[in-house]
């Protein structure tokens, strides 16, 4: 029982900042940019999702899909103002850091002047049933939680595998240079790579949501927590932050089950911390070799 | 064929048809011919329009006093000098002069001077919030100070260094709260907490490399935030751990604790730029200097053991931040959680970038604009972060190195801009481009194309329907001056590929060759055409030669 409890929370833990993880993975590989901006994205989205809730209405495929359609509008918005001003400037990955940073600074505050600083709630997007396998009790938002964000990774993997959008995105990731001398638009590119990895990240707004309130500063948790998987898993790679989020959910769950909730950092740290200095490219860091930026 | 000379038609008369020469026009028409100089005054003419004032002199020279030529102030007792200055001769009197090529000690003694009298200068109605405002600043233009000697001299994107004060901080403060140490142990006790963190933040260092290591010290500063918030000794419930032991009394009048902490801040800032100096200007910072990102493996080729100088600055400036945070203890009685936050990450970079990062005074301009907005206009609300972030956004958008890369970066763009208008003035001067110039060894050469260049283009002129027709009539014999200067000019030309005429039969006709201009390579036929008379295969010679003219 245990085990299994153990087991569900550390893979919706993943499912969720794995999310985070595979967007700020995928935007570093194939644009070259540290987005530290996603935590202004996910609150952004939040926010989208509360204001069609409140002002349209509370059926959850269009709470979703406003999380996600704003989602990939603040995206869109980093890509305008930091990735195509930049992407040709000297010391491009510093100064790109800090300008998403500043954009979060920018984003955060803007939202506290709008909203005021109480969060807000969204409404219960899967409703309230659960199920029963073998003893195990599982309750909706758990399976729409898993069962959204599965959807999600595994539309964005077969997109970029199959479209020829994904075909450029990979191209870019192997090597920007050479993309751009065959006919691929950075600038295009990085509009198609901001907007998809926005929507990831709003859709993880709108999941995380069922458990946490909206906030204007409710996107910095999420953010540190998928880069350091996207860290630990190896910047660049989908599968390694696939894994590295099941290794750190694990830990997550398995920390605050044994130890108490106010460690769980503490050790995912030093379990990324391991991780790194076994590998200091991620678990499975080896696109890095080709973005020597 | 210049319109000018269309118009000025006169009627040659032959000179010599006085004495009956033979062959050549006696009377004809023709066209006038211009003074061949003004091709020559156009082409070498300067055409660049010129202001009259030449390149201002942005710097002051100063006089050199005669015998006093080698006074200067030096450090004692080193022979070192305080100001870089340089011994030139003015041009036009000949008179020896000093220049200062390094000015910045002068300006940093300025901005000193000011910062001390600052509190003088200070409206009365906002005395008290500028004094703590400049406290603060003090504070925290001494840690990001040392942040800079982190990030630029030793190039270790650290994002831990509020985590280093912050901890040594708490740690100080509840020492002093549990155990009463009075306020001199404790920038000490800090000092020692600062090394020891940085000798294990720099351990991970040694591995990870630029933005795995910036996000991994993110994650750590976001810990120690987590672990001293929830844990119950470092006060979880009241925001913070106050009641240390500092040296300002308790029994001060507030204007002479203010004041105090003012100067004291002032103090702590000086500390750090002293340590500022002594790493990046003496041999670590040098060593340093040598491998900068992307050129370590060569400096490590030269025997530049660099990972070794980055982590001795780490854990150097690893304690001497912790003494800050010793100090901070000693200075505001305590500390808020709000050093690990986030925003605190965040204002801290906003202050790094704005000035530039990697210079001291960049740190300390970053700190003055951010502590100004922040603490000074409280009144403005989220507005003042808003600002914050726009600030920092706009200098890392449009700045290659935040405000003191300003001049450098306007340089840069002046000399590309210059480069571009001068590209536009350039015109190819005779025959030879500037770069291929260079490659010719014969400048005789160049200048022989050059001369070329004009004369082809004076003699173009000079063809005019009515030489041809002239031409035409008599191709042999004295002709009208301006068809005697374009035949002077063919006839000169080069043997390769001048044009003959070749008899085909006994009595003609006439082919046109060309000379290959190689001994022992015949001639080339350049044309099928078959010329009955001489004279009109003369008249075809000069067709063709008055066609290349204005081709070339």
């Amino acid at each position: 029982m245990d085990l299994t409890f153990l087991i569900t929370n550390a893979v919706i833990v993943a499912c969720i900042y794995g999310l985070i993880a595979v967007a700020v993975s995928i935007t570093w590989s194939s644009l070259g940019l540290i987005n530290l901006g996603y935590g202004f994205v996910f609150s952004f989205a939040g926010y989208g999702a509360y204001l069609v809730s409140e002002r349209i209405s509370e059926h959850p495929v269009l709470v979703i899909a406003a999380a996600i359609l704003s989602g990939a509008l603040a995206g869109i918005l980093i890509c305008l103002v930091v990735f195509i001003p930049l992407h040709d400037k000297q010391n491009f990955t510093t100064r790109g850091m800090i300008a998403t940073l500043a954009i979060s600074l920018i984003g955060s505050q803007s939202l506290l002047m709008y909203f005021g600083p109480r969060a807000k709630a969204l409404p219960e997007l899967f409703g309230f049933w659960k199920v029963e396998i073998g003893g195990l009790v599982l309750t909706s938002d758990k399976i729409g939680i898993v069962v959204c964000s599965v959807i999600m990774l595994v539309g964005v993997v077969l997109w970029m595998r199959s479209s020829r959008r994904g075909l450029e995105i990979r191209a870019m990731m192997m090597n920007p240079h050479a993309a751009s001398i065959v006919g691929i638009g950075i600038r295009s590119t990085g509009i198609y790579v901001m907007a998809m990895t926005g929507a990831m990240a709003g859709l993880a707004a709108a999941l995380l949501s069922q458990t946490y309130y909206v906030s204007p500063f409710g996107g910095l948790t999420p953010l540190i927590k998928g880069v350091s998987i996207a860290l630990c898993g190896g910047l660049g790679s989908v599968q390694g932050a696939v894994i590295a989020a099941i290794i750190l959910g694990f830990t997550e769950a398995a920390t605050s089950r044994f130890l108490g909730g106010q460690y769980v950092l503490i050790t995912q740290f030093l379990v990324i911390i391991s991780i790194l200095i076994i590998r200091p490219r991620g678990i499975s860091g080896l696109l890095d070799k080709a973005r020597e930026q | 064929m210049s319109e000018a000379n269309e118009n000025k038609e006169y009627t040659w008369i032959n000179p010599l048809g006085v004495w009956g020469a033979k062959g050549g026009n006696y009377e004809v028409t023709s066209n006038q011919v211009s003074d061949p100089s003004d091709v020559w005054r156009k082409n070498t003419g300067y055409k660049v329009p010129t202001a009259k004032v030449g390149r201002l002199k942005h710097y002051h020279i100063w006089d050199n006093h005669n015998e006093k030529l080698w006074k200067r102030l030096r450090w004692w007792p080193t022979r070192r000098h305080l100001l870089h200055v340089k011994g030139i001769y003015n041009r036009k009197t000949l008179n020896a002069e000093k220049k200062i090529l390094d000015r910045r000690p002068i300006y940093w003694i300025i901005c000193m001077v000011i910062l001390f009298i600052g509190p003088l200068l200070f409206p009365s109605s906002m005395q008290s919030s500028l004094l703590t405002a400049g406290a603060t600043f003090g504070i925290f233009a001494a840690i990001n100070v040392c942040w800079t000697l982190i990030i630029g001299t030793a190039s270790i994107f650290s994002l831990a260094t509020y985590a280093v004060v912050g901890v040594a901080a708490f740690l100080t403060s509840w020492l002093s709260i549990n155990f009463g140490l009075p306020w001199f142990s404790l920038p000490l006790i800090g000092a020692a907490i600062g090394f020891g963190m940085g000798g294990l933040i720099a351990l991970p260092a040694l591995r990870l490399d630029g933005f795995y290591y910036a996000l991994l010290t993110l994650g750590l500063n976001e810990l120690c935030r987590v672990y001293f918030t929830t844990s119950q000794e470092f006060g979880s419930a009241s925001g913070g751990l106050y009641g240390a032991d500092s040296y300002l009394s308790e029994s001060w009048s507030p204007a002479v604790q203010s004041h105090a902490s003012y100067y004291i801040a002032l103090m702590i800032l000086i500390g750090a730029l002293v340590l500022f100096r002594f790493v990046n200007g003496k041999r670590l910072g040098r060593i340093l200097r040598m491998a900068p990102e992307k050129r370590e493996a060569f400096a490590e080729a030269c025997g530049v053991d660099y990972k070794r100088a980055r982590i001795q600055i780490f854990i150097l400036t690893s304690a001497a931040l912790g003494l800050i945070g010793g100090l901070y203890t000693a200075h505001f009685r305590g500390v808020a959680f709000s050093i690990f936050s986030f925003d605190t990450v965040l204002l801290g970079l906003a202050m790094l970038t704005i000035g530039g990062i990697g210079k001291a005074e960049g740190a300390i301009l970053g700190t003055l604009v951010v502590v100004f907005l922040d603490r000074v206009m409280i009144e403005w609300g989220p507005m003042r972060h808003f600002l914050i972030g726009a600030l920092m956004l706009a200098s890392v958008l449009w700045l290659n190195n935040g405000y003191f890369g300003i001049k450098q970066q306007f340089n840069a763009w002046r000399d590309k801009k210059r480069g571009e208008w001068r590209s536009t003035r350039t015109e190819k001067g005779g025959e030879a481009l500037p770069e291929e110039a260079t490659e010719i060894d014969d400048k005789d050469d160049l200048y022989f194309r050059r001369y070329d260049k004009m004369q082809r283009d004076y003699l173009k002129t000079l063809i005019t329907p009515e030489i041809i027709a002239e031409h035409m009539a008599k191709p042999l014999g004295q002709h009208s001056e301006a068809l005697e200067r374009v035949l002077l000019y063919f006839r000169r030309a080069k043997m390769e590929d001048k044009y003959a005429l070749h008899r085909v039969g006994p009595d003609g006709p006439f082919k046109i060759i060309a000379f290959s201009g190689v001994r022992g390579v015949s001639p080339r036929v350049v044309e099928d055409k078959e010329y009955p008379t001489e004279e009109a295969g003369y008249h075809g010679v000069f067709m063709r030669r008055v066609h290349d003219l204005l081709e070339s």
